[in-house]
């Protein structure tokens, strides 16, 4: 008998289609990506295709595990995977700005048009729901006004600096506006929102959404080798970083980001939040 | 035997059957509840329905009184209500908003408040090693913090018996603090465990490996034991982890005890002769309401319990109920929560097996080599994928491109947590805010800020915690600055100008109204306070059950402790059908 027995189903039907509403393919067309904004292969030194799911664990799925799962995680998982929730809070010209800026947080053009993860939309839910993590910093406004002001920013600083709107910026330009913010040094143009809001915590707000949404789906869980719900189920290879008979071992390949970008490599620590983090935080004690 | 993988032994999951309501796959509420009207005037209610909630209300069901509990939140239904799944999880936490400020703020929701029938107990990781005895007398041994009106030894039957009802899980040695055992065995070791087993071993750190922890390692009566799926503190469906919702809510309602879930209180009602009343709420559809009262505890945590009683300032208690003091909301507390998160070469895979799984307590006590007071623990903590991916924004500055390869990576990284004591002091407070909620309820208000001591010893910790980090062989090693749990702001002391409540949580100023539960906590150690709550709520019980009757018809103050009720525990949880101890 072999060490391993691997098994993964075939993917669920619903998967073989695109099926999201408002996804950054439909807003750009079917126009082919830029080869400037894709990662580059470091074996050959070319642009990476897109493809259905990168990352190091290839053929892993999580969603052919879902006979697994107790009803009401398979339900909350068979809706956010399906069921792209409409646009509601932003504008049209609020909804197209953002797209781009959560294109932006977490780029995905390495992922092909039907894998791509819907963060936009989920973003809108909460705060067309007027949903929050629970409290607000006392020198921020609520999280659905801080959105609009920071889009605002946004629109500002390009046309003081650029005298063109944000979404006429190169991708590059765009992405050097965003990271003084991340900063916390914004381009100047916008200095009455930000003493409305300072920028590192406009930064937690948006970013710490961006993550959630696209962490919380399957793709993203077949992308960095997570065994998502184990409910009934159980893991049974708890230690040496053992996979599960469902599960694959890891199979990295050399990579490095867009020559579009500059978020990453990720900057050393930020010595501001030596005491207090800038965002909220799940438990984990 | 073939056996096929690829389907679930037995065949798909079924979904839950319709007229029963499950705590966990085995366990369910197996009695009706008895309903009492508002006009009934009941000996006890119970505002809040968690960690202290829980256990009062079966304490006093059992020594058969007349009880309520009133729970902002819903009566879960494990099976159909709660999901392994982050985002699916918000609504286990008290995500009401609040205000957050000072030079430190804090943050609220996910990290430290519950909300709905067992409270925090539901989310939290379930680490319980209990309080060392230093911790009672912070201010005797170093001139800062303050004293507790009890000892140890005071709280320790009390120990002794939740560490059995939840059960506890731990090493048959526990060295720190005073040394004891655990009757149930140690968790099985997971990736995370085994890295800070291994950096302290090579630096001669003794390590507490798999508890303790309150999740089962054997199946006991009608809860299974634990499957290591690592989604503990997005509610237990396993049922493996202690919950007062699954550990002593259904006890509490086979004996009488009322759980009126969704029901909000909004103001407590003082009377005449300076006696509460009853408690104002608005019930689930919304109306207000008002139950009638014998006594009245507040059990709403460090947040809740201090904005309950601001907001029912009146003629008599202009600054808040019984905040003659100026006590009420002050000396709030939170733990240095700091995650120091190591990346190793070989795969770690995180998600596997409880978050709370190993801990040293090797720098707890106050260290004269070291140049503050008191001192910290170290715990694993095992974040999934949206809590790390937020750990490498605050630790790295990690977006875009960045974020996306460091998050390819999360299965290289190990993750603890630094359980450093914060200590209290009186500018560190809930308010009240000018803002209202949905019910029209002032919301809180808080601030939080961190004094030398504080600083020093977080700065010391997370160095140490680096320096094992490093030795357990992380080939990088990050910081991110969290605070963890939240206890203080309604405190318990001798002394009526400083404290809010005497040591069995009755109030100086109102004879019949108690606080019971994190709130009363003079100084927080460095221990996860859930056992503590819990074990100081058993020790209230016995009070309550004691003094019914002087309670209800006097204002006398009977100082003398109640005897330990050890027949009130939850049955088959006392010396029977459990390990005993040698």
């Amino acid at each position: 008998m072999p060490r391993r027995q691997r098994h993964w189903a075939g993917r669920p039907p619903y998967l073989e289609r695109p099926h999201f509403q408002f996804s950054s393919a439909t807003l750009n067309g079917a126009r082919p990506v830029n080869p400037e904004r894709l990662p580059i292969d470091l074996r050959t030194g070319a642009p990476m295709r897109s493809r259905s799911q990168p990352g190091y664990y290839p053929g892993y799925c999580t969603l052919s595990q879902q006979k697994f799962w107790d009803a009401a995680t398979r339900e909350t998982i068979r809706k956010r995977v399906e069921e792209t929730p409409p646009i509601r809070f932003f504008t049209p010209g609020e909804a197209r700005l953002m797209e781009i800026l959560c294109e932006h947080m977490m780029p995905q053009n390495d992922r092909d048009a039907a894998h791509k993860i819907p963060v936009l939309p989920f973003i809108d839910e909460r705060l067309f729901h007027k949903k929050t993590p629970g409290y607000r910093f006392e020198d921020m406004p609520p999280d659905w006004d801080a959105y609009r002001l920071g889009l605002q920013a946004i629109e500002q600083m390009s046309r003081a600096n650029h005298g063109r709107g944000f979404l006429e910026l190169s991708w590059r330009e765009q992405d050097e506006l965003l990271k003084l913010i991340h900063d916390g040094k914004p381009m100047p143009g916008a200095e009455e929102i930000w003493k409305r809001m300072p920028p590192h915590r406009y930064w937690g707000l948006v970013i710490q959404d961006c993550v959630e949404m696209y962490y919380s789906h399957p793709f993203a869980w077949d992308e960095i080798g997570f065994g998502g719900p184990a409910y009934p189920r159980a893991y049974i290879r708890l230690e040496g970083g053992e996979p599960e008979p469902w599960e694959v071992d890891e199979k990295r390949y050399e990579w490095k980001a867009p020559p579009s970008c500059v978020s990453d490599p990720v900057e050393p620590e930020i010595a501001t939040h030596k005491f207090h983090p800038p965002h909220g935080q799940g438990g984990t004690h | 035997m073939n056996v096929d993988l690829q389907q679930p032994i037995g065949g798909e999951f079924e979904a839950p059957h319709d007229h029963e309501h499950h705590l966990g796959p085995m366990q369910r509420l197996d009695s009706p509840m008895r309903r009492f009207r508002d006009d009934d005037e009941i000996d006890y209610l119970v505002v809040g329905v968690g960690s202290a909630g829980g256990v009062l209300l079966q304490r006093l069901a059992r020594g058969g009184f007349k009880v309520v509990g009133l729970e902002a939140g819903p009566f879960w239904d494990t099976e159909r209500d709660w999901v392994s799944d982050e985002k699916g999880s918000h609504k286990l936490y008290w995500e009401d908003m609040r205000i957050t400020g000072g030079t430190d703020p804090l943050t609220f929701g996910a990290n430290n408040s519950g909300k709905g029938v067992g409270g925090g107990s539901v989310h939290w990781a379930a680490f319980t090693p209990r309080f060392h005895p230093s911790d009672f007398e912070v201010y005797t041994r170093d001139g800062l913090g303050a004293d507790w009106p009890i000892s140890y030894w005071d709280l320790k039957p009390y120990y002794e018996l939740l560490e059995l009802e939840m059960p506890v899980a731990g090493p048959a040695q526990f060295p720190w603090g005073d040394p004891h055992g655990y009757a149930y065995g140690a968790h099985p070791m997971g990736g995370v465990g085994d890295t800070l087993i291994d950096g302290c071993t090579r630096l001669g750190i003794r390590v507490s490996a798999g508890g303790p922890v309150a999740i089962l390692s054997g199946s006991r009566n009608d809860r299974p034991h634990c499957i290591y799926r690592g989604f503990c503190i997005q509610g237990c469906k396993v049922g493996a982890k202690a919950s007062t919702l699954i550990t002593h809510v259904p006890d509490a309602i086979r004996n009488g005890a009322e759980v009126r879930s969704l029901s909000m209180a909004s103001r407590i009602e003082l009377g005449k002769n300076n006696r509460v009343s009853g408690v104002h709420y608005f019930n689930r559809e919304g109306r207000a309401r008002f139950q009638k009262a014998k006594a009245v505890i507040v059990s709403g945590y460090a947040i809740e319990t201090p904005r309950l009683l601001l907001n029912s300032a009146c003629a008599e208690y202009p600054n808040g109920l019984a905040n003659s003091s100026d006590t009420v909301g002050r000396y709030l507390m939170a733990q240095a929560g700091t995650v120091v998160l190591g990346r190793f070469d070989q795969l770690i895979r995180m998600y596997k097996a409880p978050p709370a799984h190993a801990l040293t307590e090797e720098f707890y006590e106050t260290d004269p080599k070291r140049d503050f007071a008191r001192g910290f623990a170290i715990q694993t903590v095992g974040p999934l994928p949206i809590a790390f991916a937020k750990q490498m924004m605050a630790a790295r500055g990690a977006w875009g491109w960045g974020m996306r390869r460091v998050m390819m990576d999360y299965n290289h990284w190990s993750a603890w947590g630094v359980l450093g004591e914060i200590l209290p002091w009186p500018e560190n407070r809930v308010t009240l805010s000018v803002e209202r909620d949905e019910f029209g309820i002032r919301i809180p208000h808080i601030s939080f800020n961190l004094h030398d001591n504080d600083k020093k010893l977080i700065d010391w910790a997370q160095k140490k915690t680096e320096e094992i980090m490093r030795a357990a062989g992380a080939t990088e090693v990050l910081h991110e600055a969290r605070y963890a749990h939240l206890v203080g702001a309604a405190r318990m002391g001798s002394d009526p100008a400083t404290s809010v409540c005497d040591k069995f949580g009755r109030t100086h100023d109102i004879a019949n109204l108690f606080i019971c539960d994190g709130s009363v906590l003079p100084t927080q150690g460095s221990a996860n306070p859930g056992l503590t709550i819990q074990a100081l709520a058993a020790r209230t019980a016995d009070y309550l059950i004691s003094q019914g009757a002087t309670i209800f018809n006097s204002d006398k103050r009977d100082m003398t402790p109640p005897p330990i009720r050890r027949h009130l525990s939850p049955p088959g949880t006392h010396w029977k059908g459990v390990p005993r101890l040698a």
